[in-house]
């Protein structure tokens, strides 16, 4: 009996070989699939921009706006478009009219030479009428940059001319733009010197009033601009105080050397 | 295949110890499947020739052609009791009733020994296939929990809990509750589906030998 089950036993071994070359054969199928379809595990690297110390594009559009302003301005609208064509030449009156065509009359006998003349005319005229249209043109945006210039406190949308490329200029026009708008004085030219401390957090945590013309109601807008600007300021680069003079006039603040 | 190079030694030898389950399993469920597949053929094969034969002896000579069958070890078994006491009966005549009975229940025994002979034959190796079903996805979700314990640390060493750090750690350590899985689900079914195929085969075994202990008997009667 026993050499019967050794005989039936025999195929084991077969078995065994068989089991291990298709064992093989699936592990080199799953490394052919994992060749042909490489599993998607690359870790994404994370980049940090200093949007502070961002180059401006538009210096008129102030600093570059910073998230969690939740209330956004608008785009500033479209320059008009310049008329496709040119406004036609002035129509003469009816007497003008008769005058030219008697003119005309007369000219007709003239030589080729009367015909130049005219046009030269005319193009001085085109110009003339292409230069005011442009200077109207402009005229129209001036005005609608200093109508949307005062924006709120604190947001990029201010009037600030400043490049705003570095964190002093970022200050001085939220300042400017709160200034704007608690802007009061009794003298004539009142000027206030502050020392402003901010904060890691982007909060004014000292002010030191250094100088003053004596406009007690100057200083208190000057104070109120500070805290209107401070609230919303984003917080300085490499999370360093920022320390800086400024100089308040009842419509311009600008940075001061102590 | 990227995930294996990354991962530990612990959860390494734990997908060899299961790789080596699933080989082995995997020999063992297509030796079984030839083994059975062949005794229920040669015991389909053999039962017609047993029934159209009219003698022993002729059975016996051509027995060797079913060597898969069970039965046939059954018969050889039987047979050979048979002649042992055919070979008493005729020595001894005074004491035949007491004989008869004797060399009966002899050849009984015998039956009854290459029975639970055969299926000690039949269900070797199916234990392992029990084994292997029950305790490889233990075995796998032990590296998994390793695996996550080894990814954690790592974690807690970066100190990143982002999942571009959290994923591949417990990607890794799930490839070991995988092919534990893999090793067992098979396994699971040979088993269940072997021992379906050994008990028809055992009511087989069960059927001849009463079978042939009747011929006997009324042959020996009949006498």
């Amino acid at each position: 009996m026993n050499a019967r089950q050794d005989t039936h036993d025999s195929g084991l071994g077969v078995s065994f070989i068989i089991s291990t070359v298709i064992h093989l054969v699936v592990f080199l199928l799953l490394l052919w699939w994992g060749q042909l379809f490489p599993p998607i595990m690359a870790v994404q690297e994370t980049y940090y921009v200093d949007v502070v110390n961002l180059p401006v594009a538009n210096p008129r559009a102030g600093s570059p706006i910073q998230k969690g302003n939740d209330a956004e301005t608008p785009p500033p609208p479209p320059a008009p478009e310049p008329p496709l064509s040119m406004p036609p030449p002035p129509q003469p009156n009816a007497r003008g009219r008769a005058a030219t065509a008697r003119k005309s009359e007369k000219t007709e006998k003239r030589d080729t030479s009367g015909d130049a003349a005219f046009a030269e005319r005319m193009a001085k005229l085109e110009n003339k009428a292409a230069s005011q249209q442009e200077e109207a043109t402009l005229e129209q945006l001036r005005k609608k940059l200093k109508a949307t210039g005062s924006g709120r406190a604190g947001m990029p949308a201010g009037s600030g001319s400043e490049t705003g490329s570095d964190y002093t200029a970022y200050v001085q026009s939220r300042l400017k733009d709160a200034l704007n708008q608690t802007n009061d004085y009794d003298s004539n030219n009142p000027m206030v010197y502050v020392h402003l401390y901010i904060g890691t957090d982007g909060k004014v945590i000292r002010q030191k009033l250094e100088q003053s013309t004596g406009d007690k109601r100057f200083e208190l807008a000057v104070q109120r601009a500070i805290e209107k600007a401070g609230d919303k300021l984003v917080p300085p680069p490499n999370h360093k105080v920022f320390e800086g003079r400024f100089r308040f006039r009842p419509k311009e603040v600008s940075r001061s050397k102590p | 295949m990227g995930l294996l190079n990354v991962t530990g030694i612990v959860v390494k030898i734990d997908l060899l110890i299961l790789i080596g389950f699933s080989v082995l399993s995997w020999t063992i469920i297509m030796f079984k499947f030839f083994q059975i597949y062949k005794a229920n053929a040669d015991s389909e094969r053999f039962m017609d020739f047993f029934w159209k034969s009219k003698r022993f002896d002729a059975i016996a000579s051509q027995v060797d052609r079913f060597n898969s069958s069970p039965l046939t070890m059954l018969f050889n078994e039987g047979y050979g009791e048979l002649g042992k006491f055919m070979e008493g009966r005729g020595k001894a005549d005074t004491s035949i009733l007491s004989t008869d009975l004797g060399g009966i229940e002899n050849v009984s025994r015998a039956l009854r020994r290459a029975t639970n002979s055969e299926i000690t034959r039949l269900e070797k190796y199916t234990t392992f296939l029990a084994t292997t079903g029950s305790t490889s996805p233990f075995i796998g979700l032990f590296g998994t929990v390793w695996g996550i314990m080894t990814a954690f640390e790592g974690i807690g060493k970066t100190g990143s809990a982002s999942l571009a750090v959290v994923a591949p750690g417990i990607a890794e350590a799930l490839i070991a509750t995988a092919i534990g899985l893999v090793a067992a689900i098979p396994a699971v079914m040979a088993y269940n589906h072997f021992q379906h195929k050994i008990r028809v085969l055992i009511k087989d075994m069960d059927s001849f030998s009463t079978e042939f202990l009747n011929i006997v008997q009324r042959n020996v009667a009949g006498k």
